[in-house]
């Protein structure tokens, strides 16, 4: 069946946070980190118009995927420490669960995974050259659930999280992580069912450091310019120096997507900086 | 130097209620249960994230210890992962 749809999406987790005293509260850890975040602290009517607006660029990407009629939905994103330990991080994970789960704040998520898509992408991977790792169970976390709160509320059709690692040094390049998209792309093209795919994360942030607060508002829209002139795979070039410079680590799963639609022009791109960690970006592209 | 065990500690601390049902009840204790050096030890009862991230920590685990600090025992962020 024909490629259905791609869209990538961030997933910070003050988009699903209620303005005022929820994000506050939440932010305040971050602060603790790094004291000098706390003060571009956005106002309410900010923060209020920050979620309209986020809310605004998902309806758009939900629109673009409701279309194409998707029967599954991969979902590329990282783990932050919910799945994989040091003990062992994969690169590149494909989830053979039957079903997934997981829950934000009040928030409870329950999916069907897709486990037959699943053990194609590991099996075609194989046959290519990569090797991902694979498990039958894993727990979602906000890197998945705040785009499929927006996204697919309504667990219509199952999901497929893939995990790509963007936070665990030595991350894989863009280039590698592109070679997976066009791996999926080349299983979706032969796939039975229509398949869609998300990529979330980013854009610039720097979680956990003493950077957090800057965003590098520039390069997030440079990447984004790229996108819509329709010349992503030539973001595969980018060292992962240079996306970890600009803290867009996260744009690796990016990567994953953008080699599902190769050079097709992103139709329509969305940013917002939320001014005290994350520049908020969205993206469909026309397939 | 590895960092594992530092790392593994903050993980716990994360990801299972009953590590942190110890370490809050008796940090000394629950932290035999990991190799750590003197100097993480102290920068653990500290409770300053960013020192941990100093030792090594990963800085989205380090900020976990704040767990263990009554100032946050309740925080909204407990409650997403």
């Amino acid at each position: 069946m024909p490629f259905a749809a791609a869209v990538a999406a961030s997933h910070a987790p003050n988009i699903l946070l209620e303005p005022g005293a929820e994000w506050d509260e939440f932010m305040m850890l971050h602060y603790r980190m790094a004291p000098q975040a706390g003060s571009t602290k956005p106002s309410l009517e900010a923060q209020q118009k920050l979620r309209r607006d986020a809310e605004k660029a998902y309806a758009a990407l939900r629109a673009d995927l409701e279309a194409a009629r998707p029967d599954v939905l991969i979902v590329v994103a990282n783990d932050q420490f919910v799945n994989f330990a040091h003990n062992n991080i994969p690169t590149f994970f494909v989830t053979l669960a039957d079903e997934v789960k997981g829950q934000f704040t009040r928030h409870r998520f329950h999916y069907r995974n897709h486990k037959e898509l699943g053990i194609a992408i590991l099996r075609a991977g194989i046959d290519a050259g990569i090797d991902f790792s694979f498990g039958e169970y894993i727990e979602l976390q906000h890197t998945q659930t705040v785009p499929l709160h927006f996204l697919l509320p309504e667990p219509k059709i199952p999901i497929l999280p893939i995990y790509v690692n963007t936070w665990v040094d030595p991350i894989p390049t863009p280039r590698r992580c592109y070679r997976v998209g066009e791996l999926i792309r080349q299983v979706a093209d032969g796939w039975k069912e229509r398949v869609a795919i998300l990529a979330t994360g980013g854009l610039s942030h720097f979680p956990g450091s003493p950077r957090i607060g800057e965003i590098d508002t520039t390069f997030d829209h440079k990447l984004l310019e790229i996108l819509r002139e329709g010349k992503g795979r030539s973001l595969a070039d980018y060292s992962v120096e240079e996306i970890c410079k600009s803290g867009d680590s996260e744009f690796l799963n990016w990567m994953v997507a953008i080699g599902t639609v190769g050079d097709a022009r992103a139709k329509e791109t969305f940013y917002m900086p939320d001014d005290v960690a994350t520049g908020w970006g969205f993206v469909s592209w026309k397939i | 130097m590895s960092s594992y065990h530092l790392n593994r500690f903050l993980f716990d601390l994360k990801m299972d209620d009953e590590a942190l049902r110890r370490a809050a009840g008796d940090l000394d204790r629950a932290l035999g249960r990991y190799e750590l050096t003197a100097e993480e030890k102290q920068a653990i009862k500290q409770g300053d994230p960013r020192r941990l991230r100093q030792l090594g920590a990963h800085g989205m685990l380090a900020l976990y210890i704040l767990r263990l600090n009554p100032e946050f025992e309740r925080n909204i962020y407990w409650s997403q992962k």
